[in-house]
């Protein structure tokens, strides 16, 4: 038993080291996925305080625009720029609807409002593209297909060439936000937004508008998320389960810190696919649903604050 | 737990060189003084420095990194806010810290909860032992809510009261628990001057109807002269100055520290 | 005109403590009391089978999350897997004694959830908040990967689900695919009137009162001698203990014979979580309006509607339902975050001073 649990994986990683490879790059790219839903919750976060539940089904939503809109007709790049347009929409509208209205209410309140926006944007997405499962479009989108395979450690190790674009897309956008938000006047604004509703109002921030191009950015991040991972599955609901991933993945980066949710990402995304491939067998598979969830518990047991966040003093 | 209670006049508390801080900043530096029983000790000092931890430290919240809290002659060093209520020592926040979804008479009637001891098993029927401990206990409620004279708020939601009365609600819960010894920290900030003398009165009253011993912050001076026995003086985290109300007014590093050096 | 209480006084502590100090207050529960027992075996019994039954079902596990959630203050999300936790726990019991009343055992079944939900609990002294409610989505997942993944719960059914065998309360089936709508009706009904009755006397006593301190400001509440984790973990046992026996009723006394892989997944933490946000968090008869309320929608919008001669699909009536219901949780955060429970107290407020309100 004690050598089933302890001994065994370790012996399997070293005999097969292309395997092991290969469950790592898989990791690795489940893990970026994480990190960009993620992403969505820490700019939202950072903004408006919102810990904001729907950003994952925001992500269906925005693949399953896309993809409605092409299947009736309108032109992939077209449908693209569409699809920018219902993000913006859909921003504009949470905040005119919900946000307005709940300012300065308890973050607990605003946290369950996003429940009720996760319900909408589901009800609605069903209500106008019907509730079967869809297929991402990717060749129109100049997306690559098919896979290189690479000799090496003895084995050989397969590379989707559109999981090295999810990676080096997200990389990119990570690099774009990390620019709008040191460098820009409305990314200034937005940190001070963080800070402190009030305070940022007194100096002069308009908050409504804040708070509509971070929903909007938000979207975007889920626009890009979507794409990427429709393209791996199918366009339907039943990506909000995997979506829930994300809530790990911030718990270990922090709520309000970037690479913290790039690194957390990474860090769920290879942790439970080794702790299925090498420990799973042992127990029946299938932990891959609650593994990631126990990672990050057993974290908040140590450092409450996550990786990157700072240590709170209470106060009275 | 400790020794017999102290007679009124001995020593309850005493603070032996109290040192706290947060990372780098430094909020208290080896810090002592006393409080003896049945006294009103009043904690004064510009703002930032350091009274309200020291209130913290007292009752448990902050660790302080070095120095001794004595308290009715046991030393300790580490303690948990719960322990210290056990111990009989009850306080108010500068900051309202009512429960702000709660009645008045649920808010004082928290001030119980130590007290009230019918098990679990008994509160699930809500009759027989658990029934005659909850009207054993509402009829003490009852009278701190008379002492107090808020028994027209009696079933209202703390959260809608003004300013005034939740400062007087919180007072009643910090009695319920009939404290030995009781903090107060700023308990006439922000009040109009019918509403601090309501407030005086209902200290000093505290002090001759139940005995308790009282350890306040406050920043209006008029306030502190009158009511308090001995004056601590805070500055920057360190004591600047300790004795009467007379002796501390007539301090030289206390008026420095009031009005700027070089007035 | 009919709702005051001048005339009315109390000359004693135990009567001004009343749940319902009012008398018309409790007129009106014990009317609604009788017909609840008197009325149903004039309803169609399509009507207590598919409404009746299923909204006292999830009264009860709103009235378990709302003494977690409302009451302490404590999020979970774990509630649909607490739920299984009963249901499997009285699977186990009632084939392994069956000759012991079932009753029993749905109510037994509670007490293995309890101890689950204390396990789970243990992480809520020191996070809160959504961190509280990440915690308890590990809970969620992880019972619900066991109740797949250990066939013994299951007593190694090859369909993985559940199957009520045929039980009887003095000799009246009340499990099982002979038990009539009308019988199981009853049964659940007794057990939600009395556990309701228990959540009252607890909330309304010195543990509510430690909740709620715990819930509106956790550190005041240290300070005034209540040991949080101690606090905490009570409000997680009773509300699982709750949760389990709503779970148990769900699965015997509701889906019957029924076919329920995935009957506790998170959507079913969900849909319990809105019940007490619309219905009002903090506020016992929110459980139940919320239930009411969440579980009429769809089968208005499913059966009502074509009755009413709206022709609508299945589908469409479900994807309406998503809609309503995050609109409906919008619309309450921001117009009354306490829910209809607050309504219903603001309306009552208002009869009182009818017709003169100043």
């Amino acid at each position: 038993m004690l050598y089933n649990v302890f001994v065994d994986p370790f012996v399997q990683m070293a005999d097969m080291p292309d395997l092991l490879v290969q469950v790592l790059w898989e990791g690795t790219v489940a893990g970026v996925l994480y990190a960009l839903i993620a992403l969505g919750f820490v700019l939202i976060f950072k903004a408006s305080g919102v810990f904001n539940f729907a950003q994952g089904i925001m992500v269906v939503f925005a693949a399953l625009t896309l993809v409605g809109l092409h299947e009736n007709g309108v032109p992939a790049l077209l449908a693209l720029v569409l699809t920018v347009g219902v993000m913006y929409a859909l921003a504009w509208s949470i905040e005119r609807v919900v946000l307005r209205p709940l300012v300065n209410q308890p973050d607990i309140i605003l946290f369950m409002a996003t429940f009720g926006i996760t319900y909408l944007i589901i009800g609605l997405g069903e209500f106008i593209f019907g509730g079967r499962p869809k297929a991402m479009i990717t060749s129109e989108l100049f997306l690559p297909r098919g896979a290189i395979d690479v000799q090496m450690l003895g084995g050989r190790v397969t590379f989707q060439k559109l999981d090295i674009a999810a990676a080096v897309i997200a990389g990119l956008m990570v690099a774009a936000l990390a620019v709008f938000f040191q460098r820009t006047r409305i990314g200034r604004a937005l940190r001070a937004v963080a800070d402190s509703h009030k305070a940022a109002l007194s100096v002069g921030i308009s908050l409504n508008q804040i708070w509509v191009v971070v929903w909007f950015t938000a979207g975007l991040v889920a626009l890009v998320t979507g794409i990427m991972w429709g393209a791996r599955s199918d366009v339907s609901f039943g990506l909000q389960i995997i979506a829930l991933k994300a809530l790990p993945v911030l718990i270990l980066g922090g709520f309000t810190s970037v690479p913290g949710a790039i690194v957390g990402g990474l860090i769920i995304g290879v942790g439970e696919k080794v702790g299925e491939f090498y420990w799973g067998p042992l127990v029946g598979s299938g932990i891959e649903s609650w593994l990631a969830y126990l990672i990050a518990l057993a974290f908040l047991l140590f450092r409450p604050q996550g990786l990157f966040g700072d240590k709170i003093i209470e106060r009275i | 737990m400790s020794a017999a209670a102290p007679r009124p006049g001995e020593t309850l508390l005493s603070v032996d060189g109290i040192s706290l801080a947060f990372g780098g900043v430094k909020a208290l530096t080896d810090v002592s003084f006393d409080v003896r029983k049945g006294e009103i000790r009043a904690i004064i000092g510009p703002n930032g420095a350091g009274k309200s931890s020291m209130l913290n430290c007292i009752n448990g919240f902050y660790q302080p990194q070095q120095g001794r809290i004595t308290y009715r002659g046991v030393e300790r060093r580490q303690m948990r806010p719960h322990e210290a209520a056990e111990q009989g020592i009850a306080r108010t926040f500068q900051n309202i810290a009512l429960f702000r979804g709660m009645s008045t008479l649920d808010n004082i009637m928290t001030g119980r909860l130590l007290r009230m001891k019918v098990p679990f098993f008994w509160q699930v029927w809500r009759h027989g032992p658990a029934m005659r401990e909850e009207i054993e206990h509402r009829r003490f409620v009852e009278g701190i809510i008379e002492f107090l004279e808020i028994e027209h708020i009696r079933k209202t939601p703390v959260g809608r009261l003004p300013y005034g009365l939740q400062k007087r609600v919180e007072l009643g819960r910090a009695l319920a628990m009939e404290p030995e010894l009781l903090l107060l920290d700023e308990p006439m900030a922000g009040m109009n001057l019918e509403e601090k003398e309501d407030m005086c009165r209902f200290i000093l009253d505290v002090v001759r109807q139940y005995g308790t011993t009282i350890a306040l912050i406050e920043h209006d001076m008029g306030v502190v002269m009158d009511l308090s026995d001995r004056v601590v003086v805070l500055d920057y985290g360190r004591k600047i100055a300790d004795g009467t109300p007379a002796e501390v007014k007539a301090d030289r590093r206390v008026i420095d520290a009031y009005l700027g050096v070089g007035h | 005109m009919f709702y005051r209480e001048a005339g009315q006084f109390k000359t004693s502590y135990e009567a001004d403590m009343a749940v319902f100090p009012i008398r018309q207050d409790r007129i009106g529960l014990a009317i609604i009391l009788v017909a609840a027992v008197a009325l149903p075996p004039f309803l169609d019994s399509f009507v207590v089978g598919t409404v009746l039954v299923p909204f006292l079902v999830f009264s009860l596990a709103a009235t378990g999350l709302n003494l977690l959630t409302g009451y302490t203050g404590l999020l979970s999300l774990g509630t649909g897997a607490f739920m299984g936790v009963g249901a499997y726990a009285c699977y186990k019991l009632t084939t392994i004694f069956p000759g012991v009343n079932i009753l029993v055992w749905i109510l037994a079944s509670g007490f293995f959830s309890a101890a689950i939900g204390v396990v789970f609990g243990l992480p809520s002294l020191r996070i809160k908040g959504f961190y509280l409610a990440v915690a308890t989505l590990a809970a969620q997942f992880f019972l619900e990967w066991c109740f797949v993944r250990i066939p013994w719960l299951f007593n190694y059914n090859l369909s993985g689900a559940i199957e009520a065998p045929s039980r009887s309360v003095f000799g009246i089936p009340i499990v099982g695919a002979s038990a009539t709508p009308l019988a199981r009706y009853y049964a659940i009904l007794a057990i939600v009137v009395a556990l309701t009755w228990i959540a009252s006397n607890i909330v309304h006593g010195r543990v509510g009162r430690a909740w709620m301190a715990v819930r509106d400001m956790d550190i005041a509440a240290e300070l005034m001698g209540i040991r949080l984790l101690r606090a905490k973990l009570l409000a997680f046992a009773v509300s699982s203990f709750y949760c389990g026996v709503a779970g148990a009723a769900m699965m015997f006394l509701w889906y019957g014979g029924g076919e329920a892989k995935d009957a506790f997944s998170i959507n079913l933490s969900f849909t319990i979580l809105f019940m007490i946000i619309i219905g009002g968090l903090g506020s016992l008869l929110g459980a139940f309006l919320g239930a009411a309320l969440l579980h009429l929608v769809p089968i208005f919008l499913k059966f009502g509607l074509p009755e009413l001669g709206v022709p609508i699909g299945g589908a469409t009536a479900e994807h309406l339902t998503h809609i309503l219901v995050g609109a409906l949780i919008v619309f309450f955060l921001i117009v009354e975050p306490h829910g209809l429970a607050r309504l219903w107290a603001t309306t009552k407020q208002k009869l009182r001073a009818w017709p003169f309100p100043y």
